[in-house]
């Protein structure tokens, strides 16, 4: 069979078979499509705008090694007028984080960025490998997913940058489309779906000036690409990133929704941008939603997410769909028992279940999609609904169980970076908890 | 669910239990009970009470021959009878319609097996149409079919030949069944149609349609009440499960199960080849496996999905093929975030075509003068 010719240029030989629309590319022909289209979503979001400082969050991985790789590019061939810096986030996972924090440090001199590393031990006392020896592996992601995004605005700001743009590719917005569909959440599966998040302050200290954490924009240029074309990107630029995988496994949820992703876009590719298109049409829908503000573009509001890698609710002791099977069975045997006492006199024993099941009800009901009110943690002063943000939560939690000396470890950790502002209140989480 | 459980006693009789249903054990009597009253609750609407004795209220029934709709079948037909011996009279008339997709399925059933259904359940009206009737002009709702119209039968034939893949079928064969059905509710002056969707299905439908582009027509799609054709949608299943109602089948005396076509029973369409799966199958395929273990995540993806509110922008179109009611943005593929091409060059050409974000999927350019009107 002749080689075919690429379908755009209609002279080199096709060598990639575009997986988003299966077109037959050749090499510089891939290239040039897939930058375009990155610079298309930013030009037509208004994404950036000229003199911005921008964070790149950077773990190592294609995802960020890609973006990083496309913005300069852009930012040289388009004349952005941006400043590129990285920020990495060390979780502290041994054997995972530290590998790929050399790869981003590579990254750094090939790009030519200044790059900031931020510890989750500084930040917090903790890192991820001693956190998953205190509550196990199951639901480890939830501390991740939390701290991290906390990470990222507090490096943000202590590197005086308004603006961190992620790695976030169209196969994670539509895993989180179906995550939150299964999982119940319509708030979240709207902010998800935003190109740009940012938080409500981020308007109120515009004219100081002087960010802080809580006023950083966040956005998603690589939203609508697909990951394989990210991997080949990556290699046929020959991209020098870390491949692999958080050796914490992602929760139920997570996993249930990327296997059926990857089934979607065997049987039909251009699902992955159809579910990505149906999350964004179903934002608009969901009662209380701004929305209705027009098409796509506008930015919603964020606190703190327990995304990433993502779980749903705190602490779970053992597999996320099991946690919230059992969960959902309690509000439904309540709604029903409510029901059947009123309807048939029940035998003593169901009486007496009854009633204590009904007040289980009332305080278990499903999430409403209500817009939430915003106010600051009062321990850190993140962004937070609750009078204490989740991350302080989920560290008071931490530090009560850890043993009195460790604690001592802590201060310890806390007086060599004694800047920080979480560790210090972190400081008080730990004694108030004693 | 249909695991024995000897030694547990009933939750509502005290009787030895045979069948756990969410996490209760029950005896048959209380599960048929149980799946009945569930149905039935769902259809307050429609009592007694609430129908003027001169003046008949008509529904609706679709019956696809599958275990679900001949659920909801026998349990109305079961619920009229009830309403004839204690009040005299019923709260509404039942209109049962088969379409029949032996053209593009030779496994689907036929009018054969209708006439099992109609000796078993005699008190409904019956009718039938065929999907290649979409392509005729007249109205659909006159009894029996006339005589094959050749024609017909020629264009569906153009128009399923021109769909890519198995996936693009299915769902223009379901837009067609979706609208066939309501031509005949329309034409038989039914003031609403009962869908025999079950939970498990109802959860399927809103992650296909979710995958194939279609989520902003969902509150029309998962919802009861009205809908952009102009009568209500109700899914009277939507608190039961499809492991429920299978279980309930062969209870039931006689048991439906001799009446249930096996081409819509799961193990007849895993044998189907991986490379011809459609997207509705993926999602059945997931969803019979999660309501084995987690029976309320099912529910609460349909939960979910019900709460969306339809939009609140008047749209002042219909998309061609599945009729609802889409804004200039939704029209064609072009023209949104995703679409990463600065031209647009078949914007204007997309605007003529008249098809939503998710039929622009499944119909390509050169088969949209084949779609019926």
């Amino acid at each position: 069979m002749a080689p075919s010719p690429c379908a755009l240029c209609h002279t080199n030989r096709a060598l990639i078979l575009r997986p988003k629309n299966h077109q037959k590319l050749c090499k510089p022909c891939f290239i040039n499509t897939f930058e375009a289209e990155i610079h298309h979503i930013i030009t037509a979001n208004k994404l950036f705008h000229r003199g911005e400082r921008i964070a790149i969050g950077a773990s190592g991985g294609k995802d960020s090694t890609v973006l990083a790789s496309v913005l300069k590019t852009l930012n040289e061939r388009y004349d952005y007028g941006v400043e590129l810096v990285l920020l990495s986030i060390d979780e502290g996972i041994k054997g995972y984080r530290d590998d790929s924090l050399e790869t981003v440090k590579r990254n750094a001199q090939q790009y030519n960025m200044p790059l900031t590393i931020l510890g989750y031990s500084e930040l917090y006392g903790w890192t991820m490998d001693q956190v998953v020896e205190q509550v196990g592996k199951k639901g480890n992601c939830t501390y991740c997913g939390v701290f991290r995004r906390q990470a990222l605005d507090r490096g943000a700001a202590k590197l005086g940058v308004q603006h961190v743009v992620t790695g976030h590719n169209a196969d994670d917005v539509a895993e989180t489309v179906l995550m939150n569909l299964l999982r119940g959440d319509l708030p979240r599966l709207s902010r998800t779906t935003s190109i740009v998040t940012s938080t409500p302050s981020a308007v109120a200290n515009a004219e100081s000036g002087v960010p802080n954490h809580t006023n950083i924009k966040r956005s998603k240029p690589l939203k609508y690409a697909y990951e394989k074309e990210i991997v080949l990107y990556a290699h046929h630029k020959q991209l020098d990133y870390f491949s692999t995988e958080c050796i914490y496994s992602p929760e139920a949820f997570r996993g249930s929704a990327r296997a059926l992703i990857k089934n979607l876009e065997r049987v039909r590719p251009s699902a992955i941008l159809d579910v990505v298109k149906s999350g964004e049409d179903m934002a608009r829908l969901i009662p209380g939603s701004d929305e209705r503000c027009g098409t796509g573009g506008c930015a919603t509001n964020t606190t703190e997410e327990a995304g990433g890698c993502g779980s749903s609710q705190g602490r779970s002791t053992g597999g996320e769909m099991a946690d919230m099977e059992k969960r959902l069975q309690q509000n439904d045997n309540a709604a029903d028992h409510g029901l059947e006492v009123e309807i048939t006199t029940m035998k003593t024993p169901r009486k007496k279940n009854a009633p204590k099941k009904a007040t289980h009800a009332s305080t278990q009901v499903p999430r409403k999609a209500v817009n939430q009110t915003m106010g600051q943690c009062t321990r850190c002063g993140y962004l937070s609904s609750q009078n204490v943000c989740k991350a302080c939560t989920l560290l008071e939690g931490l530090n009560k169980s850890r043993p009195k000396a460790s604690i001592g470890q802590v201060d310890a950790e806390d007086d060599e970076t004694s800047t920080s502002h979480l560790s210090n209140t972190m400081n008080q989480v730990g004694i108030s908890g004693d | 669910m249909d695991n024995p459980n000897h030694g547990q006693t009933c939750r509502r009789c005290g009787l030895a239990s045979s069948t756990i249903v969410r996490s209760e054990p029950l005896c048959q009597v209380c599960f048929v009970k149980y799946v009945s009253t569930k149905t039935v609750k769902r259809l307050e609407t429609f009592a007694v009470r609430h129908s003027e004795p001169d003046k008949e209220r008509r529904l609706l029934l679709p019956l696809s021959m599958g275990v679900s709709s001949l659920t909801l079948l026998h349990i109305l037909q079961g619920h009229l009878n009830r309403q004839i011996e204690r009040t005299g009279r019923t709260g509404f008339s039942l209109h049962v319609v088969f379409v029949d997709c032996s053209i593009i399925d030779d496994a689907a059933p036929t009018v054969v097996s209708l006439r099992t259904v109609q000796e078993r359940f005699p008190g409904p009206i019956y009718s039938t149409v065929r999907l290649e009737d979409i392509f005729k002009t007249q109205d659909h709702g006159h009894g029996e079919t006339e005589p094959n119209d050749g024609s017909a039968t020629a264009k569906l034939f153009a128009l399923f030949s021109a769909l890519p893949s198995p996936t693009s079928r299915i769902d223009v064969a379901s837009n067609i069944l979706t609208r066939l059905v309501v031509d005949v509710a329309l034409s038989s002056s039914c003031e609403a149609v009962l869908w025999g969707d079950s939970t498990t299905r109802l959860a399927e439908k809103t992650l296909s349609e979710t995958a194939k582009g279609r989520g902003f027509s969902l509150p029309w799609q998962i919802g009861d009440g009205s809908t952009p054709f102009g009568l209500a949608f109700h899914y009277p299943l939507r608190d039961l499960l499809k492991k429920e109602l299978v279980a309930h089948a062969s209870i039931v005396s006689p048991p439906l199960e001799p009446l249930v076509n096996i081409s819509s029973s799961p193990a007849h369409q895993v044998a189907v080849s991986a490379k011809n799966t459609t997207i509705d199958f993926l999602m059945k395929q997931y969803f019979e496996s999660v309501e084995e273990n987690y029976p309320s995540i099912v529910a609460n993806v349909v939960r979910t999905a019900t709460k969306l509110e339809t939009s609140t922008s008047t749209p002042e179109r219909r998309c061609r093929l599945c009729k609802m009611p889409i804004t200039e943005d939704l029209l064609g593929i072009h023209g949104w975030g995703g679409d990463e091409t600065d031209a647009v060059p078949s914007s204007g050409a997309e605007l003529g075509h008249g098809l939503c974000y998710g039929c622009t999927r499944s119909v390509p350019v050169e088969a949209i003068d084949l779609l019926p009107t």
